[in-house]
């Protein structure tokens, strides 16, 4: 697995905090990702729901924005002192208490994305969009949802490496 | 024009996503565990620096480069679904160790199992969609 140069968490903030408020000031738009899955879903459904808005025309800037972010991975991994790995693996900790078998694995991670794409929408937001921008906006369902994503999170890590 | 620089953008923010650590499943795991805060001090940070900066925003009614106009800070609204939504979110959050912007970023670090997670999402994304078209057919019947 690829190992990347991880900085401090209040440094990592502090970045991704000037981040926010430079997409801000050069575009005017507000950071969020999850949103950008519904272009997506626009090219291969004619469901009026993936249509509306900004994404009556599946190439809009959220679509554009969700490119960019494997690149920035990649950047992220090239600059890191390690070689780059292409690998299935999760790290020590999932590693331990997923299957082993490949399917298995997918399979269980499928499971993890479909919550997080069904979650997602129906809370209107993922953390970029409600705990990092929703947040700053002192806005209080996204602060609602913040709370929420963390109180889910700690229910299925606490089950998975306490009971599994 | 527009719309393409956010390519550029995109690819700041997953770099600066796997800097932060938000691309290392461990990371995930240990928060939820309380082992290690790391994920929690990114947005809490970030939020606070967020926090001011939309302040001074507002107060000196900064103008957006591209626009030309005040930016507009609208807050997402609330709904009935957004707590439920937000704890199914957690699970899944906990579970594939990944969020939908980090998985993109970590698919380019070649972390593979993101493909999983990544076709996981649009599914999910599409079964939301097309239970909210049901819905809306349904209740235009029932108007009729």
């Amino acid at each position: 697995m690829t190992e990347v140069i991880v900085w401090e968490g209040w440094v990592g903030g502090l970045v991704i905090g000037a981040y926010l408020l430079f997409q801000w000031l050069v575009t005017g738009k507000t950071l969020g990702v999850s949103s950008g899955y519904n272009s997506v879903c626009s090219m291969v459904s004619k469901t009026d729901y993936f249509h509306k808005g900004i994404f009556g025309e599946a190439n809009n800037w959220k679509l554009w924005f969700i490119l960019g972010l494997p690149l920035g991975g990649f950047l992220s991994a090239v600059t890191s002192p390690g070689d780059v790995v292409m690998s299935f693996s999760l790290g020590e900790m999932y590693d331990s208490v997923f299957p082993e078998s490949l399917w298995a694995k997918g399979g269980v991670l499928l499971l993890g994305g479909i919550m997080i794409g069904y979650g997602s929408r129906m809370a209107g937001g993922c953390p970029s969009g409600h705990s990092i921008a929703g947040m700053s906006m002192l806005n209080p369902p996204s602060i609602l949802a913040s709370v929420g994503f963390f109180v889910g999170g700690i229910i299925m890590v606490q089950v998975l490496f306490g009971i599994l | 024009m527009k719309k393409y620089s956010f390519l550029l953008f995109g690819t700041l923010f997953g770099f600066l996503l796997s800097r932060a650590g938000a691309t290392t499943y461990d990371f995930y795991a240990k928060l939820f565990l309380f082992e290690d805060l790391q994920l929690l001090w990114i947005i809490a940070t970030a939020a606070t620096v967020g926090a001011i900066g939309v302040w001074l925003f507002k107060k000196f009614k900064v103008k957006s480069m591209m626009d030309q106009a005040p930016v507009a800070f609208i807050g997402k609204p609330n709904k009935p679904d957004l707590i439920p939504g937000s704890l199914i979110f957690g699970m899944g959050w906990g579970l594939a160790g990944a969020c939908p912007g980090t998985v993109l970023a970590m698919l380019g670090e070649g972390k593979m199992g993101a493909l999983f997670t990544i076709a996981g999402i649009i599914v999910g994304t599409f079964l939301y969609g097309v239970r909210v078209s049901v819905r809306q057919r349904k209740a235009a019947q029932g108007n009729a």
